[in-house]
């Protein structure tokens, strides 16, 4: 069967699938609701993704569901997404950052004992960025000395995705400061429960706690934990830290397109006919509607060249910028339409993406884009040096 | 043994080629400015000499019988280069008679490929109809042998050059780096052809968005890379401007917003030559995504030029003039998207999961 035809297939599959089994009223059960009742909710819906094989796409094909190609891939995220299915927050981590460094870098022990954990709903979460490494990652300071067969480990890590409730980490640490800040970084997993590990939850400016900061003092991980060679951390960074392949901003972007045209719904009664909307609305609706295709134009163009192997440098930098501007703008339309009811409501549903329901979260939510996965700060200044050709600045 | 149509395809990114070495020969971008008008000329001729003007027209009716995935790239380059020939009012033309598709618009098509008529598009305004027009500003005019009055929901109508009642006189716009006509109408009503679909009047309309499309994309990214390389060679503070990372960061920006410009001009394109998929709001919003990045790199590229870009001697006001003149040509920014709201909007209907 040609990849096409796979695709088209799998499609359908999944159409078919979430008419089953998707709950009808996941989305107004969650609405306002608390946290342990959002915890169980998504691992119901993940052990019924692992169930379908819908889970794990990406990872070997000895694993059930698993040795999708990227396309198939595609459409799977695409069709979750259209079909308004609830998104995977708390185990995406897990199955491709945890799992795919496993799978590539990972010794078959280390495989072993958690890639059937991760199906049975182990939850991971990443440690790599400091309050002093955040844009400048490998500055990271956080200690590890050997001391027979453990590394005692202390520090302080932040910005862990949803941290609070993971039971393993993806720990970088340094562990020789005599060299190039990156030639001193190795790569370990921690568990959560060990002694030493203090996690605090972050309130963000939405009220929500997705992230976390990770206290460390003197941790002991064994030596076994090890991932790759010791001081040779930063390699295995690049893989956790590649390991989604774009396909975060495929779902997020298709859910974008879906809740504009909900929105629109929404603002003309169910009809979508315009003349129930403002002329000014109307034509705020035509622009971010264009640039929604646009990013989808130039995010299937992306795809395929990944697929081809010949991505360019600094693509990847551009759709973030682009996406992040649109993210700003799109919930600001938001914002506009639902005026007093966007600041009265403060209600909303927790893992939906783009679609929660609440403007104002999505809106505030909308400034993460600008600083997870390198600032956009940063972001430009790659697309200036390394696509323009522009000179570098000297850098410490 | 009779050949596939597919090997009668002719690869777009090769005329690319074939096009960039035209333009690089032949343009002199600076001629409309300096009042010289032979550059024009002589590249209009070698123009229509190379068979560009057949390129879609179907090989009944003396054409090539090629798609619009070849004129893309060439309305790109011809952006890039600031070329001062207008293709599209005749190629869109080409299209929307295609669409119509009697045998008395096969005829108009073969005449215009065999006497090599050259048609402007006229995009009448509110209020406006062949009886009364007037018309301050119709790219390609001057050397036009047919006008196709259309718009405001009009039947397209076609009309020679000498009917009664039409008056076309050549002017002069900010910008000279096109040529351009007042036309004028007084009870004008000797047709060619009246193209009674609506599919026409749209195809007509959605080919000309894609070429300003496609002009304005080819002509932001040539903007950015001559601002890019001035910045490079221009020293302040011991150093070249282009390492300080604020104008750094603008330059990324201008970047971005032309690079999901050209992904929109691909995927409209696309869904044009196949007329799938809301193809006639696209190629409007594609139109209006890239004139935007234009207007405001060239706008920035006077700035970042300092206080050259402010001269004539310089380029960057070519730019900008081009820019400002495709955002506007046959309607406003805000009139375009007020003509396919309702038709974006209601895409939300069919939607939902």
């Amino acid at each position: 069967m040609s990849d096409q035809d796979a695709v088209a297939q799998l499609r359908t599959e999944v159409r078919s699938w979430l008419a089953q089994n998707l709950p009808q009223d996941w989305r107004e059960r969650q609405t306002g609701d608390d946290t342990a009742s959002f915890l169980a909710m998504q691992r119901e819906w993940f052990a019924k993704l692992v169930e379908a094989g819908y889970a794990t796409p990406h990872w070997p094909s000895e694993w059930h569901g698993g040795g999708r190609s990227l396309n198939e891939q595609i459409a799977m995220f695409e069709e979750l997404a259209r079909g308004g299915a609830p998104r995977m927050s708390l185990f995406f981590v897990s199955l491709y950052h945890a799992a795919m460094t496993l799978v590539e870098c990972g010794t078959e022990a280390q495989r072993a004992r958690h890639l059937p954990a991760i199906l049975k709903g182990e939850i991971w979460c990443q440690g790599f960025s400091e309050p002093g490494a955040g844009s400048d990652l490998a500055a990271l300071r956080t200690r590890a000395e050997r001391k027979g067969d453990r590394y005692i480990v202390s520090g302080q890590k932040i910005w862990s995705t949803l941290g609070h409730f993971a039971d393993q980490c993806l720990l970088l640490v340094r562990t020789d400061s005599s060299g190039p800040k990156q030639a001193g970084i190795t790569f370990l997993l921690m568990d959560m429960k060990s002694k030493g590990v203090d996690v605090r939850p972050i309130k963000q400016i939405t009220g929500d706690e997705e992230f976390a900061e990770i206290f460390l003092d003197e941790v002991e991980i064994p030596v076994e934990n090890l991932v790759g060679k010791e001081n040779e951390g930063w390699k295995v960074a690049q893989v956790t830290l590649s390991s989604e392949r774009g396909l975060t901003l495929v779902e997020l972007t298709e859910r974008m397109a879906l809740s504009l045209w909900r929105l629109v719904l929404a603002a003309t009664g169910g009809t979508g006919d315009t003349a129930m909307l403002d002329t000014s609305v109307a034509r705020t609706i035509v622009d971010i509607s264009a640039r929604i295709e646009a990013m989808r134009a130039m995010l299937a163009t992306l795809m395929a060249n990944r697929i081809a192997g010949r991505e360019a440098v600094g693509d990847a930098s551009i759709l973030k910028l682009a996406y992040s501007r649109l993210s700003r703008d799109f919930t600001a339309l938001g914002l506009r339409l639902k005026g007093y009811a966007a600041m009265r409501d403060t209600r909303y549903v927790l893992g939906a993406g783009y679609e929660t329901g609440n403007w104002m979260f999505d809106f505030l939510n909308s400034y993460q884009y600008n600083i997870a996965g390198g600032s956009n700060e940063i972001q430009r200044n790659i697309v200036a040096e390394r696509v323009l050709n522009m000179p570098r600045e000297k850098l410490g | 043994m009779t050949s596939t149509i597919d090997e009668m395809r002719i690869d777009p990114e090769e005329l690319r080629d074939v096009a960039v070495r035209l333009l690089a020969d032949k343009v002199d971008r600076r001629a409309g400015w300096e009042g010289r008008a032979e550059p024009a000329l002589a590249l209009e001729a070698e123009v229509s000499e190379l068979g560009w003007y057949q390129l879609t027209a179907p090989e009944g009716q003396g054409g090539l019988g090629q798609r619009f995935d070849v004129l893309a790239p060439i309305y790109e380059e011809l952006g890039r280069s600031l070329a001062p020939v207008w293709l599209s009012g005749t190629m869109a033309a080409i299209d929307a008679l295609q669409a119509e598709g009697t045998s008395a618009a096969e005829e108009v098509t073969a005449a215009i490929v065999e006497q090599s008529l050259r048609i402007a598009v006229v995009w009448l305004e509110a209020g406006q109809t062949m009886a009364n027009a007037k018309l301050p500003m119709v790219a390609g005019a001057p050397g036009a042998t047919h006008f196709l009055f259309a718009g405001q929901g009009a039947t397209p109508v076609l009309v020679a050059r000498e009917s009664a009642g039409l008056t076309v006189t050549e002017v002069s716009t900010w910008d000279l780096g096109r040529s351009w006509g007042a036309v004028d109408c007084q009870g004008v009503s000797e047709a060619v052809i009246r193209l009674e679909t609506a599919e026409a009047a749209a195809v007509l309309l959605a080919h000309s968005e894609l070429a300003l499309a496609w002009d304005s994309v080819g002509g932001a990214a040539q903007c950015l890379a001559e601002t890019v390389e001035y910045m490079l060679g221009r020293q302040q503070f011991g150093r070249p401007i282009a390492s300080f990372q604020a104008l750094k960061h603008r330059a990324a920006d201008h970047k971005v917003a032309i690079e999901l410009a050209r992904s929109l001009a691909v995927h409209a394109s696309a869904m044009f030559a196949q007329r799938t998929r809301d193809w006639s709001a696209l190629a409007t919003q594609s139109r209006l995504l890239a004139c935007e990045a234009y207007a405001a790199m060239a706008e920035d590229c006077v700035q970042l030029f300092g206080g050259v870009g402010f001269t004539w001697e310089y380029n960057s006001h070519l730019f900008l003039k081009r820019a400002l003149t495709n955002q506007i040509l046959g309607g406003s920014p805000d009139q375009l998207r007020d003509r396919v709201a309702a038709d974006v909007c209601r895409q939300a209907l069919a939607a939902q999961p």
